[in-house]
C-alpha cells in the first residue's frame, strides 16, 4: 500500500473534552442544525449542566418520552412565557444551595424573541447568573413553520404564504442578539454551525462569564424540514450566512461590541438565499430590501462596535 | 424496551438511570455515505459536523460512519475537503 497523506485532526475536536450525552438514535430530522448544536454544548461545557427549556423541536428529547429518557442531563421543562424566570429560579437555588454547576436556558426563537422575550430580559437586566441560548432557526418549526419575530422579510412560512394575497412574511426581522448585548450584559454573542471552534468559544466565554452575571448565545441553527433545503447542505447554508453578512459573528462584553469574524468581501444575500426554498420566490426587488437590511444591520454593528473605546461605560461592572 | 411501569402516557419526568430510548435511525437512511480510505487524509472535518455524532475513528487512520445510527443526511460527504466521503442509494446495498 503506498503511504497516503496524512493531515492533521482539526483543532476544534479539542474541544469536545467530554462525552455526548445523548443516546445514538434520537429522533431529529436528517441534517437538523439543532441536533448538532445540542450535542456539541455539553461535549463542550460538560455533562454537568443543568437545561431548561421550553416546547419547541428541542423539547421531546430534552424532557424525554414515557418516563424514558434520550439524555443523561438534568433537565427542566417549563413554559414559553417563562422560560428565563424558571432559569432564574434554578439559578438562585444553586447559588443559595451553594452547589457550583451552570444553568443554560435552551430555547428556540419562538421563545427566546417572542413569547418569553419579556422575562428574558428581564434576567439580563437583573444580571441572573445563567446562560442563555436561542437557537434560531426563524420560526415556530415545531409547530407547523409559522413565522416568528425572527423570520427574515420574504421568507413564506404557513401563517406567511406563498399566495395571491402574501409573497411570504412583508416585515423585516428583528436583530434578538443585538437587542440583549444592549442590555449591558457580561456577556452576549452571536454564532453558527460553520465555524464550531468560534461556537466553543464563546461557549466557554459563556460559561465564565456566568460568574459575573447574564450570559447569552444566539446561535443560527438552519432547519433543513421548514426552509426547504437539502439536507446536506445545513453547513453550507450557515457559513453563506456568514458569508453574506446575513448573520454576521460579533460578541459584546459588557455591551461593547467587538466582531469576531470579518468579511473582507460580502457576497449578495442571492448566494445564500438560492439555497433555499422559502427564499425561492424572491424577485430581484424583493431581495434587494432583504439586502438592504442586512447591510443596514451591518453597518449598525460596525458603527457600533468602533465606537468601543471613544464611549465610556458610566460604571464598570468588570472585576 | 420501554421501562415505563407507571405511565402510559408523557411523564412528567423521565429517568435516565433507565437504558436510554434509542430509535432505529439508521433504518431512515435512503443514502450511505461511503468513506474512500485512500482519500481520506483524516482531518476530521466529518466527524465535527456530523449532526448524530457517529463519524468514529479508525485507529489515526480514517473515519467510518455507524450505519446503526447514520441518518445519511449527507453533510459529511458535503463537508469533506477531500471528496473521499461518497453517498450510494441504500438500495444498491440490499440483496
Ligand atoms: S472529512 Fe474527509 S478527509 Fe477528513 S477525516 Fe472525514 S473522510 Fe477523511
Ligand atoms: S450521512 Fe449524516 S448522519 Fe450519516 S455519518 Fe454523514 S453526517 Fe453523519
Amino acid at each position: 500500500m503506498t503511504e497516503k497523506k496524512q493531515g492533521k485532526l482539526t483543532k476544534v475536536l479539542d474541544y469536545l473534552k467530554h462525552e455526548d450525552p445523548f443516546s445514538k438514535g434520537v429522533a431529529f430530522c436528517p441534517g437538523c442544525g439543532l441536533e448538532l448544536l445540542l450535542r456539541f454544548i455539553p461535549q463542550v461545557l460538560g455533562n454537568d449542566i443543568v437545561i431548561t427549556g421550553t416546547p419547541s423541536c428541542s423539547a421531546p428529547v430534552l424532557l424525554g418520552q414515557n418516563n424514558q429518557s434520550w439524555h443523561t442531563l438534568s433537565y427542566f421543562g417549563t413554559l414559553m412565557t417563562g422560560a428565563a424566570a424558571n432559569a432564574t429560579g434554578l439559578a438562585r437555588y444553586y447559588r443559595k444551595a451553594g452547589i457550583k454547576n451552570t444553568v443554560v436556558c435552551f430555547n428556540g426563537d419562538g421563545t427566546a424573541a417572542d413569547i418569553g422575550f419579556g422575562n428574558l430580559s428581564g434576567a439580563a437586566e437583573r444580571n441572573e447568573p445563567f446562560i442563555y441560548i436561542c437557537y434560531d432557526n426563524e420560526g415556530y418549526m415545531n409547530t407547523g413553520i409559522q413565522k416568528s419575530g425572527t423570520t427574515p422579510y420574504g421568507a413564506s412560512t404557513t401563517t406567511t404564504p406563498l399566495g395571491s394575497a402574501s409573497k411570504g412574511k412583508n416585515l423585516r426581522r428583528m436583530n434578538l442578539a443585538l437587542k440583549m448585548a444592549m442590555h449591558k450584559i457580561p456577556y452576549a454573542a452571536t454564532a453558527t454551525l460553520s465555524d464550531m471552534g468560534d461556537l466553543a468559544k464563546k461557549l466557554l466565554k459563556a460559561k465564565e462569564a456566568k460568574e459575573r452575571g447574564f450570559a447569552f448565545l444566539h446561535v443560527f441553527a438552519p432547519c433543513t424540514t421548514g426552509w426547504g433545503y437539502a439536507p446536506e447542505n445545513t453547513i453550507e447554508v450557515c457559513r453563506r450566512a456568514v458569508k453574506t453578512n446575513y448573520f454576521p459573528l460579533w460578541e459584546a462584553v459588557n455591551g461593547k461590541i467587538r466582531m469576531t469574524k470579518t468579511v473582507k468581501k460580502p457576497k449578495p444575500v442571492s448566494t445564500y438565499t438560492k439555497l433555499i426554498k422559502k427564499f425561492a420566490h424572491l424577485n430581484e426587488a424583493d431581495l434587494q430590501i432583504l439586502q438592504d437590511d442586512i447591510d443596514y444591520e451591518y453597518c449598525m454593528l460596525g458603527g457600533l462596535s468602533a465606537l468601543e473605546g471613544e464611549c465610556q461605560l458610566p460604571v464598570s461592572s468588570e472585576d | 424496551m420501554s421501562s415505563n411501569k407507571f405511565l402510559k402516557h408523557e411523564g412528567p419526568w423521565s429517568d435516565a438511570n433507565d437504558p436510554l430510548m434509542c430509535s432505529d435511525t439508521g433504518s431512515w437512511r435512503t443514502k450511505r455515505p461511503v468513506v474512500d480510505k485512500e482519500k481520506c487524509i483524516f482531518c476530521g472535518f466529518c466527524a465535527l459536523y456530523c449532526p448524530i455524532q457517529v463519524m468514529e475513528m479508525v485507529e489515526t487512520s480514517h473515519f467510518l460512519p455507524d450505519l446503526g445510527f447514520c441518518k445519511g443526511c449527507g453533510i459529511c460527504a458535503k463537508e469533506c475537503p477531500k471528496d473521499a466521503i461518497s453517498m450510494k442509494p441504500e438500495g444498491d446495498f440490499q440483496k
